[in-house]
Formats: structure tokens, C-alpha cells, sequence
């Protein structure tokens, strides 16, 4: 069987780290040199896509794909969001307006939520505690919307998985993912 | 100054080839450095698509065992969407007719992207 699932998210929020944390394989990156603002935050952005596979216990594939965090990359985000399980919205919680964001993409990714699962995974809390977990549950709910929200390092493998194992466990709550790493690991 | 100068650059690229109906100029990361595009088109989305494709090509050429990139070239019933290097930092974006003669046409789009390289 072979499942895909979206990591998607702003700017910055860990996309491209957390899936070449996870991959089985070398990911292909497509970053190129900022000029934006986003040079002040980091040297390099990602312009159509990231690639990474695990593979789960039992021979399953997990095909991931990550989005650019600018808007005017949304294009790609309709295109990787095509046929996927579930996504993953990663947020800087360090962002001045990280609930903000959250709110644009939920409201980009509206149609592919409903139809399918989603998990938000809250990156680089460490540098900034607040919103808190409980702060993005809440606009979650307002938005009509159950989804697990986890804190998360994105260059930590275990934390990648977590994420990756929650959204299959929303998708199919009795669904025996075993450790999503299990193949890494050896 | 320098925008200028590209956009003066991109006027001489159109004016050779009346079959060259947009051209840009735009760094990797899709921002638009300079533009000759009629209405309806919009330039932000032009530059996002062009460093978008440009770098899934230069991937898929690189990984597939086809060299270091050197065009893409898209096809469509009405034109051709042409993308190349302007250097390393820049893609020059070329739309034409679907009349268009190809040979001249990236004749003169590997010198326009030489030009430009050599300006920014």
C-alpha cells in the first residue's frame, strides 16, 4: 500500500527539516536562494517541492510531500495536495503571528481538511512558549475543526513520526501503524 | 537603474521575434525582477511558476541522469513556455505563439540569458 501525506505550513516553520528527518531516502529539495524575508530568517527556501518515503512496518510506503510556505507558491499547494490522506500543518510558534497563519492555512487547505484528517504539529515553542497548545485546540474548534496539535522539533525523527503516526490514527482509528520508524531504526 | 536595463533587455529579446509574447526576468526564488507581459497575465504567479519549475527540472535532470539543466520547455496548444539560467541567482521566462520557430527562438533566449547573467 502506498499512502501520501502533505506537510504544509509558513514560512520557516520546519517543512523541508522535518521531512528529511523521517525519509527512509535522500529527499529531493527544490530550495533556492531568498530574496524575500525570508532572508532574514534563514539563507535558503523551498520554490515547488520536498520529497521524502518511510516505510512502515508491514512494507507499507509513506510518500511525503512538503509545500512552499509563500503564498505565492499556493499553486503548488493544490497540486501536492491531490490525492493525499491527511496533511500535516507545521506553525512556528515563534512567528509575532503564528495564529494568523494557522488560520490562512486553514482556510487555503479548507476543502482538503474537510475531506480528509489533519494534524498540527507546533514547531520552536522552546524559543517561544505562548500560543500554547490549548490556544491553537481552541481556534481549531472555532473553526469547526477536530485535530490533534502536538509540540514538536522538527529535525527530531521521533517527533516527525509522532506527527505521522497521529494523523494515520486519525484517518483509522483501529489501523495497527506499529512504530512508524521501525524500519529506520534497524 | 538596474531594473531598466533588464527591462531594456527583454524589450530587444521581444522585438527580434514577434512570436515572443512574454518574457521575465526572476530570481530563484520566484520573485520578478523584470517583466514584459501583456494583461491577463498576472506577474507574481508567472514568477512563482517559473523558479517552481525551474528548480523541479534542474532536480529531475540531475536525478534522472540528464546533466546539468539546461532549458524547460513546456508545450501547450496555444505556445511554448521556455525556462533557462540567467545565471545562477535568476530564470529568464520566455512565452511564445505556438507558431513560433523554436531554433531561433532559443537562439535568442541563451543570449538574452548571457546579457542578463552578466547584469546581475
Amino acid at each position: 500500500m502506498h499512502h501520501k501525506i502533505l506537510f504544509s505550513g509558513p514560512v520557516g516553520a520546519g517543512k523541508t527539516t522535518a521531512i528529511a528527518a523521517i525519509s527512509d531516502v535522500t529527499p529531493v529539495v527544490t530550495e533556492a536562494r531568498a530574496r524575500d524575508r525570508t532572508r532574514l530568517m534563514k539563507p535558503h527556501t523551498t520554490v515547488a517541492m520536498d520529497y521524502g518515503v518511510m516505510e512502515l512496518e508491514g512494507g507499507d510506503k509513506v510518500h511525503l510531500y512538503g509545500t512552499p510556505g509563500q503564498p505565492r507558491f499556493d499553486f503548488m499547494w493544490e497540486i501536492l495536495a491531490e490525492g493525499g490522506l491527511g496533511i500535516i500543518l507545521l506553525i512556528d510558534n515563534s512567528a509575532a503571528d503564528a495564529m494568523y497563519r494557522l488560520r490562512h492555512f486553514l482556510d487555503a487547505f479548507d476543502e482538503v481538511i474537510r475531506r480528509t484528517s489533519l494534524v498540527v504539529g507546533i514547531t520552536k515553542m522552546d524559543l517561544a512558549p505562548t500560543p500554547t497548545l490549548a490556544d491553537y485546540s481552541e481556534r481549531l474548534e472555532q473553526a469547526g475543526i477536530r485535530a490533534p496539535v502536538l509540540e514538536v522539533d522538527a529535525r527530531s525523527a521521533d517527533d516527525v513520526a509522532l506527527l505521522i503516526e497521529a494523523l494515520l490514527y486519525t484517518i483509522d482509528p483501529g489501523l495497527d501503524a506499529g512504530d512508524p520508524r521501525a524500519e529506520t531504526a534497524q | 537603474m538596474r531594473a531598466e536595463q533588464l527591462n531594456a533587455i527583454l524589450r530587444k529579446l521581444s522585438a527580434t521575434s514577434g512570436e515572443v509574447e512574454a518574457a521575465a526576468i526572476i530570481s530563484t526564488d520566484g520573485l520578478v525582477m523584470a517583466s514584459y507581459v501583456p494583461e491577463g497575465i498576472d506577474d507574481d504567479r508567472l514568477g512563482a511558476m517559473s523558479a517552481a519549475m525551474l528548480s523541479l527540472g534542474e532536480r529531475a535532470a540531475l536525478e534522472l541522469g540528464r546533466g546539468e539543466l539546461e532549458q524547460v520547455l513546456v508545450k501547450g496548444k496555444k505556445g511554448f513556455i521556455i525556462l533557462v539560467h540567467a545565471g545562477p541567482d535568476a530564470v529568464l521566462t520566455v512565452l511564445t505563439s505556438q507558431t513560433a520557430r523554436l531554433g531561433l527562438i532559443f537562439l535568442d533566449v541563451k543570449r538574452t540569458a548571457a546579457e542578463v547573467a552578466r547584469l546581475i
